[in-house]
């Protein structure tokens, strides 16, 4: 059988074997010529002559090799859609639990792929690395003097480009015209030529764009929002666009397909570095991320080693005079790593990551389940198949036919499967990137393409191999004589079956394990005490133009806060910068009497902030309307500050904080949580807003009695009174933003739970295949024992009892998987253990139930037979 | 190619019927011995493009009707042997009744044509 397998993949030995025939028949006829006469050349011209046209002859037999094949495949497709189409249920429970598995892998690997995978579409990806800053304070981001000295390695690298965040930033598409949002990116003017990206329209920045401070009010479009915003309009070069009030003239369009180097955050319009304002010199402004295309002939490690020199020495020349000893610290802790960036840079590639292998092991374990499911259906099909099998093998057909025709069935399902799959996939894809935060911007494709459809077809004809084979050799080794003598279904006993039931249960384990401990996990984030209660607070960012004047902004910030107190079911308001899950931290320095100078968390708030956020200071009072500029200064502290620095009482205490000497303590704060659930409170120092003013646009807070979101349309309507100037993110509640903010624990919750109800699905309609079929081919003898007898009770026991032991091999097979696979996710893990005794516990009575559940009806079937019938049917 | 005096081609279909016959009657027999048996049978009337008869019995062997297998020739040269199967036998029946009733059919166009 395999020899005829091979030779579809032998075709060189057939090709050889051809020839030699033909040779051998020329020869033949040479010497029959030689003996009549002829001389030897003679007798050689005539012998091909009388073979006429040895090519020809040969491309004749090739192609009728082929056609045969051809032949037999559409014969195989034929024969293999009659069968499928005479078991609709088969056919549609298979194509379905293939269409789940092969979808979920499709949904998950694309996402993979975008993230970890797909190269950014410039010259030479492979060069490129970015200088990721880590330690000290924030990530990513670095200053510009540090670019600068960067970019003087022309020993490590063939250039250096300097890059800011993406950020939205107000835009008129002309002077006057009415203000939106435009993604914005200063870049360095070598950035296009660098990263080889030309321009689709007019020119891209080079190095002379950028030189003067200030000097260059340019801008570039991206080729997309060229195309959304202009209509791709050939006029927009020359025109006049304002981008944060400053006017720019538009010098190009990018090429299609580019946006930018940043995975998640697209740009629409890119400035020369220079035009950002502020002093973009000062080493602790921290708003470039360096990209570099290194010289390939210097290993990475020799670059990693001079960056970490150069590193030193620069930290040193900037922090090393530093007064204050835990400031220096921090500062000289931040290193540069050298990452690769051809796939782009991204802030959330290494929170993503380690969730994503997660999620691609729990789909992998989710399609092998299907695929078990699938080939445990075809053994079921097979074995009621066995009469006509036996008949067929009896009347000549070889097994190879045989195992040819049911992998040709097996391959059908799995190409319906991974159509099915695609549009799964599809699906899929929106709901997961419902559950990423609004302003990811990950550019997956909606319907798979390239890599994507690759990855899925390979998955599926593997499947096809993985399901198909086993059964159709299996079904296919019978001994015909014996199996047509029987006459009835079923020859021995259904090991294979019953191994595969006991493997479904053991992937089921696996994936029901990590779906409760993702879920106790996400529980256990969402009962943390973060210090505050946000369910019916919401939280917004108010943007002003950037000509008004403080004054003016303040008086529009409390008109618009006078207005909300006053909305119906409005309890209270305030501001504060930073809040609560906003983004955003502030630093100052305090020094205790009797203690060392130090560097803290600063956060400026309103009165009523606490109030407002649902939090109940612990000792004092709040910032009242009379801490004013005038009045003494105050502070509030929280009690992760007050156990660290003020041992005792701290009301009524003093410090010296950001220069100013002589601040009282009014009060104690609970210890909240600013940035992510999971993080204890740092000490911070709270000061009143009117005693430390900033330049920092505050969040407004707004506390509703109930039901918060409700609020929102009466918040948008006073927003809209500000005017049109005034810009305002979505008014939204500090939960909902909390719960972006662990989008990661919530996708990973909800994917397992996903995958692991498959599992618990899939294993049950294996268990009730095992266990119909069990009762099927054991009638007689359950007919024998109750004519015999034997309660009714006692053979519903009896079959319940045999899948209770199939599962049970199952659990005690897949705990051990389950827990080397929670121990590799433990660090994803938080508030319970990889080994959680309840979990594991929950999972054995899940899939127990489940069993019960499956095999109930089964038993019940044949603990209803009337044995008199069964005995004589037999 | 052979460029003598025009003879008959070989008939599409009917080079099996031959093909059969002949190895029905000689035993198994390698390719070259079955074009000169097949020649020889015909007197020469066919013109068998001897180079014809290779894919013929590939197909004939994926329809089961021949086997073959590699042995050694009298003059001891390698060479691959065609045996007919029992279904080639059966072929053999149906294949001269066809042909016996063409014949027939043909036979009585040409009475008509000749009463006329």
């Amino acid at each position: 059988m395999w020899r005829r397998i091979g030779s579809l993949f032998r075709r060189g030995r057939l090709d050889r074997e051809l020839d030699d025939e033909i040779a051998n028949h020329l020869a033949m006829q040479e010497d029959e010529f030689r003996r009549a006469g002829m001389d030897p050349e003679s007798a050689r011209r005539a012998a091909l002559r009388e073979f006429g046209g040895v090519a020809r002859a040969c491309e004749q037999y090739r192609e009728r090799r082929g056609l045969l094949w051809i032949e037999t495949t559409a014969k195989d497709v034929r024969f293999a859609l009659r069968g499928l189409k005479r078991s609709p249920g088969f056919t549609a429970a298979a194509v379905l639990s293939l269409a789940l598995g092969i979808g979920a892998n499709t949904a998950i690997f694309s996402l993979f792929h975008a993230m970890m995978l797909r190269l950014l579409p410039v010259a030479r990806p492979q060069e490129l690395v970015s200088l990721y800053r880590t330690g000290g304070w924030g990530k990513g981001y670095t200053s510009y003097p540090l670019y600068l000295e960067v970019a003087r390695r022309s020993d490590l690298f063939q250039a250096v480009i300097a890059r800011s965040g993406v950020v939205k930033a107000r835009f008129s598409a002309s002077a006057g015209a009415h203000a939106e949002f435009a993604r914005r990116e200063f870049i360095s003017g070598n950035y296009f030529r660098v990263l080889g990206v030309s321009a689709a329209l007019g020119r891209v920045f080079t190095e002379d764009d950028d030189r003067v401070l200030h000097g260059h009010p340019l801008a570039v479009l991206s080729y997309d929002f060229w195309r959304s915003r202009f209509g791709s309009d050939h006029r927009v070069l020359g025109q006049t666009i304002v981008v944060d009030e400053q006017p720019l003239t538009v010098i190009g369009v990018a090429q299609a397909g580019f946006r930018g180097v940043e995975l998640e955050q697209h740009a629409d319009v890119w400035l020369p570095a220079m035009m950002r304002d502020g002093d973009i010199m000062q080493p602790g402004m921290n708003w470039v991320w360096i990209l570099a295309r290194r010289r390939p002939e210097v290993s990475s490690q020799r670059i990693q080693a001079a960056v970490n020199g150069l590193m030193q020495a620069w930290l040193e020349s900037a922090y090393g005079n530093n007064p204050i000893a835990a400031f220096r610290k921090t500062a000289m802790e931040q290193r540069l790593e050298v990452r690769d960036a051809g796939v782009g840079i991204s802030l959330w590639r290494d929170r993503f990551s380690q969730p994503l292998m997660v999620l691609m092991a729990a789909v992998g374990l989710a399609l092998l389940a299907a695929c078990t499911n699938v080939a445990n259906l075809l053994l079921a099909r097979g074995a009621r198949r066995e009469q006509e099998i036996a008949l067929r093998i009896s009347l000549g057909a070889t097994r190879y036919r045989l195992i040819r025709q049911a992998l040709t069935e097996s391959l059908l399902l799995a190409a319906a499967g991974c159509l099915g799959g695609v549009l799964f996939a599809i699906w899929g894809q929106r709901a997961i990137l419902d559950i990423l935060p609004a302003q990811a911007n990950l550019p997956l494709a909606v319907v798979p393409q390239g890599a994507v459809l690759a990855f899925t077809a390979a998955i599926s004809a593997a499947a096809a191999l993985l399901f198909g084979l086993a059964p159709a050799m299996h079904s296919t080794a019978l001994d015909p004589a014996a199996a047509l003598r029987s006459g009835r279904q079923g020859g021995g006993r259904p090991t294979l079956r019953r191994a595969m039931v006991v493997a479904q249960v053991a992937f089921s384990v696996v994936l029901v394990v990590m779906a409760g401990l993702f879920a106790r996990s996400l529980a256990a984030i969402g009962s943390v005490d973060l210090g505050f209660h946000g369910d019916n607070t919401i939280a917004l960012k108010l943007d002003f133009p950037r000509s008004w004047k403080p004054a003016e902004v303040r008086a529009a910030r409390e008109r618009f806060l006078a207005a909300a107190e006053t909305l119906p079911g409005a309890s209270s308001v305030s501001f504060g910068f930073p809040a609560p899950f906003q983004g955003g931290s502030a630093f100052a320095t305090v020094h205790i009497p009797g203690s060392e100078a130090t560097t803290v968390d600063v956060a400026r708030i309103a009165p009523r902030y606490f109030e407002t956020l649902g939090a109940a200071l612990k000792r004092g009072r709040e910032f009242e309307r009379a801490d004013t500029a005038n009045s003494g200064r105050v502070a509030i502290v929280n009690q992760a500050f007050a156990r660290r620095f003020l041992p005792g009482d701290p009301i009524g205490r003093t410090l010296s904080f950001d220069g100013v000497e002589q601040v009282s303590i009014v009060g104690v704060a609970p210890d909240m949580r600013y940035q992510d659930p999971r993080t204890p409170a740092k000490p911070i120092v709270y000061a009143p807003a009117e005693q430390m003013p900033d330049n920092w646009e505050p969040t407004v807070l707004l506390r509703a009695n109930a039901r918060a979101e409700e609020l929102a349309p009466a918040i948008r309507r006073e927003l809209a009174r500000l005017g049109s100037q005034v810009a305002s993110s979505e008014p939204r509640t500090i939960s909902r933003q909390i719960g972006e903010s662990i989008f990661e624990q919530r996708m990973l919750a909800a994917l397992a739970g996903f995958f692991g109800l498959l599992a618990l699905v899939l294993a049950g309609v294996g268990l009730w295949g095992v266990a119909a079929y069990g009762v099927a081919r054991r009638a007689r003898e359950i007919g024998v024992r109750m004519a015999l007898g034997a309660r009714r009770d006692a053979v519903l026991g009896m079959v319940l009892g045999d899948a209770l032991k199939l599962v049970l091999l199952g659990v005690v097979l897949g705990t051990p998987a389950a827990l080397a696979a929670a121990r590799a996710v433990s660090s994803l893990l938080y508030g319970v253990k990889p080994a959680d005794p309840a979990t594991f516990a929950l999972t054995a009575t899940v899939l127990l139930a489940a069993a019960l559940l499956a095999t109930v009806v089964p038993a019940r079937r044949a603990a209803g037979m009337d044995p008199v019938r069964v005995l004589r049917e037999e | 190619m052979s460029k003598g005096e025009p003879k008959p081609g070989i008939l599409q279909g009917t080079l099996d019927l031959v093909v059969l016959r002949a190895l029905a009657a000689m035993g198994p027999q390698h390719g070259f011995g079955l074009a000169k048996r097949i020649q020889q049978a015909s007197d020469g009337a066919l013109d068998l493009n001897q180079g014809t008869l290779y894919p013929a019995l590939l197909r004939m062997e994926q329809k089961g009707w021949i086997k073959s297998k590699w042995g050694v020739s009298e003059a001891n040269r390698r060479a691959r042997y065609y045996e007919i199967t029992r279904k080639g036998r059966g072929r053999i029946e149906a294949e001269a009744a066809d042909w016996a009733r063409t014949v027939a059919i043909m036979e009585r166009f040409a009475r008509l044509a000749g009463s006329e």
